[in-house]
């Protein structure tokens, strides 16, 4: 995509692209709904606790915030969907596009270019898992290479491919319960309301630990990271976490020269 | 001896009271003057039980319930002369001197005592035997203290709590004497919506169903805290009065609310065949399907009894101990590698990273 620049220098420093506008708008519509559904469900959820009724009644009571959180539900929903399109439709028109044009377009070469997609986890990532639990034990003193997405990263954005699913439809059988009881036995509400209230669970404690821990408290994070913002990674930060990329992506850019080693962490850290 | 003690302490405060207070009013009912003693806030006593007993009334509160207009010795009748002796307790279900207007006859709560006698509440059985623990069987006030009117008002369409004044002016064109439009507007505007917010409805039943021993002794399971889990329980719990509580689905739409039968009685409310109609009354799931029924309420995660609910339940579990257990360490273990940046067991040749080493 010519658009972005891969780099961009400025003020003597290197910035790299991750991001295009579209995804990121994608991200704002993701996480806002997220943090809305989770401020009008979680008060529901804790009604007992001393902070629900407060927040609850911030966010509109009983009136109000269901309607929000139905809203914020169906904006989710629909970003499901339309992300999944988007995906689709980038993967036939490049990635397929591509070997059509090349005329190897087959069973073999499609399966092999779907799995090759930065998002998709592959071979390389079962490794570096094995490769990041040796580097924290000290069993090696170099940390994994990671490409474009680290398989934390596809981890947080395969996390709503499980969540979704399961916190939508049993949030759709919740909302629409008085019409769905025509079709389907009354035990299915049941089973919805604990997909619904224990998935949120996982799902907000994951976000507010891990996914915020790598975005948020990570010492070279703290208080926040800009890419959401910018669509770029710091020079530091794609040594750091994406050195793999960094140096296909110097070599591509014809700067092999100005390759910089690896990080390791502390003193080595300059930001 | 308690007792004598108790009515020469009661003469010398009555002497001492009548002194002070000697130009208070009389309010209305009060025809006794009982209240010149009984609004003094310390007059209380230890009782032969050995419990602190207050009879301070504060007048205020009373007059904005439904029994401000009887007068004293209509529920208290045998206390014939002041100073008096310790009263019986009140009888909910004796006659009362307020006629009630609509049949001329005098005022009674027997027929609400004898509704409950017939439901899961009264100390009988089917046979007229008397229920074990006859003392764990509600009396009148078991349930309810002194209520207090919670009127509305409409004007313009607009709902809000209290009496205001545009309210009453239609009634009090003609009903010009006395009180009378005030209070038969708040006897009957309290009366379209619940006498108690609903929260104070749960605490009730609560007082004895949550009460494990009392559940043990009848065999019962925990259903206070199994309704508050439910999204009805916690929508009150978070301040709506448009969910339902105890009441609105153990009763009989259209029954006294008094007639609470057990699951096991087919005109119960909830007895399997009823709950669909229970649940699809004209305010509540109108449009839902009789499927709605079959939704479990008062679950408990008990593996033999909701299987379902239990197997789930571990599944998300294990997944999220699974997930976060997994994530939290590695970000624990992190942290503290950045401490340690350096060392390791086996070093590694590659370290420093030339772009010729970029497969990794």
């Amino acid at each position: 995509m010519p658009r972005y620049d891969p780099i961009v220098e400025k003020d003597g420093k290197r910035y790299f692209f991750r991001f295009s506008v579209h995804q990121r708008v994608q991200h704002v519509i993701l996480f806002s709904s997220v943090l809305l559904l989770a401020i009008t469900g979680f008060p529901l959820r804790h009604a007992e606790e001393p902070w629900a009724r407060p927040l609850y009644d911030f966010m509109g009571g009983p009136d109000l915030a269901p309607l929000i959180h139905r809203a914020a539900g169906t904006v989710l929903l629909g970003l499901f969907v339309y992300h999944t399109i988007y995906w689709i439709v980038l993967f036939i028109r490049d990635d397929l596009g591509k070997l059509k044009a090349q005329g190897k377009l087959n069973l073999r070469t499609g399966t092999r270019a779907f799995f090759s997609q930065e998002m998709v986890p592959n071979m390389k990532d079962f490794h570096d898992v094995v490769h990041a639990w040796k580097y924290l034990l000290y069993f090696t003193n170099r940390p994994p290479r990671h490409e474009k997405m680290s398989w934390r990263e596809k981890f947080d954005y395969f996390a709503p491919y499980w969540g979704i699913p399961i916190l939508g439809p049993a949030g759709v059988l919740l909302w629409w319960r008085d019409e769905i009881t025509h079709y389907v036995p009354g035990i299915v509400l049941n089973a919805a309301y604990i997909m619904h209230t224990d998935e949120a669970l996982l799902a907000v404690l994951f976000l507010f630990f891990v996914h915020w821990y790598n975005v948020h408290y990570a010492p070279e994070k703290f208080p926040a990271a800009t890419v959401w913002l910018t669509g770029y990674l710091t020079e530091d930060e794609m040594i750091h976490e994406h050195y793999a990329d960094y140096v296909k992506v110097m070599i591509e850019q014809g700067l092999e020269e100005e390759i910089r080693p690896q990080h390791f962490g502390g003193q080595e850290y300059n930001w | 001896m308690n007792a004598c003690y108790s009515y020469k302490s009661f003469a010398l405060l009555a002497v001492i009271v009548s002194l002070i207070a000697f130009s208070d009013q009389v309010p209305a009912g009060d025809e006794l003057n009982c209240v010149m003693c009984h609004k003094h806030r310390g007059l209380s006593r230890i009782d032969e039980n050995g419990e602190f007993r207050l009879f301070y009334i504060n007048q205020e509160l009373f007059d904005s319930g439904p029994h401000r207009r009887n007068k004293c010795k209509d529920c208290h009748t045998d206390i014939d002369r002041i100073p008096h002796k310790p009263a019986k307790k009140v009888d909910c279900a004796q006659q009362c001197h307020i006629v009630e207007p609509s049949g001329q006859k005098k005022f009674t709560h027997k027929p609400i005592a004898d509704t409950l006698a017939r439901s899961a509440h009264g100390k009988l059985d089917a046979d007229g035997k008397p229920k074990p623990y006859q003392d764990d069987f509600p009396e009148c006030k078991d349930c309810h203290d002194q209520p207090f009117y919670r009127p509305i008002s409409v004007y313009k369409g607009k709902v809000k709590s209290g009496v205001s004044e545009r309210a009453v002016t239609r009634c009090k064109a003609c009903h010009t004497s006395g009180d009378f439009a005030e209070d038969f507007y708040e006897h009957v505007t309290s009366r379209l919506r619940k006498t108690r917010f609903p929260l104070e409805t749960i605490e009730v039943c609560a007082k004895c169903h949550q009460d494990p021993d009392f559940r043990e002794r009848h065999e019962l399971d925990d259903v206070v805290t199994t309704y508050k889990q439910t999204f009805h329980g916690k929508l009150i719990a978070l301040g709506s009065e448009k969910t339902p509580d105890c009441l609105d689905c153990h009763v009989v739409a259209g029954e006294n609310t008094h007639l609470i039968e057990s699951q096991t009685v087919p005109s119960s409310a909830v007895y399997k065949d009823n709950v669909p109609t229970t649940c699809r009354t004209e305010d509540c799931h109108t449009k839902a399907g009789a499927n709605l029924a079959g939704f479990q309420t008062h679950v408990t995660y008990d593996r033999k009894k909701y299987p379902l609910q239990f197997y789930m339940l571990m599944g998300f579990k294990a997944l999220m101990a699974l997930v976060l257990y997994f994530f939290l360490t590695l970000i624990f273990l992190e942290l503290l590698r950045r401490l340690f940046p350096n060392f390791t067991f086996i070093k590694e040749k590659s370290v420093d990273s030339s772009p010729q080493q970029k497969k990794s």
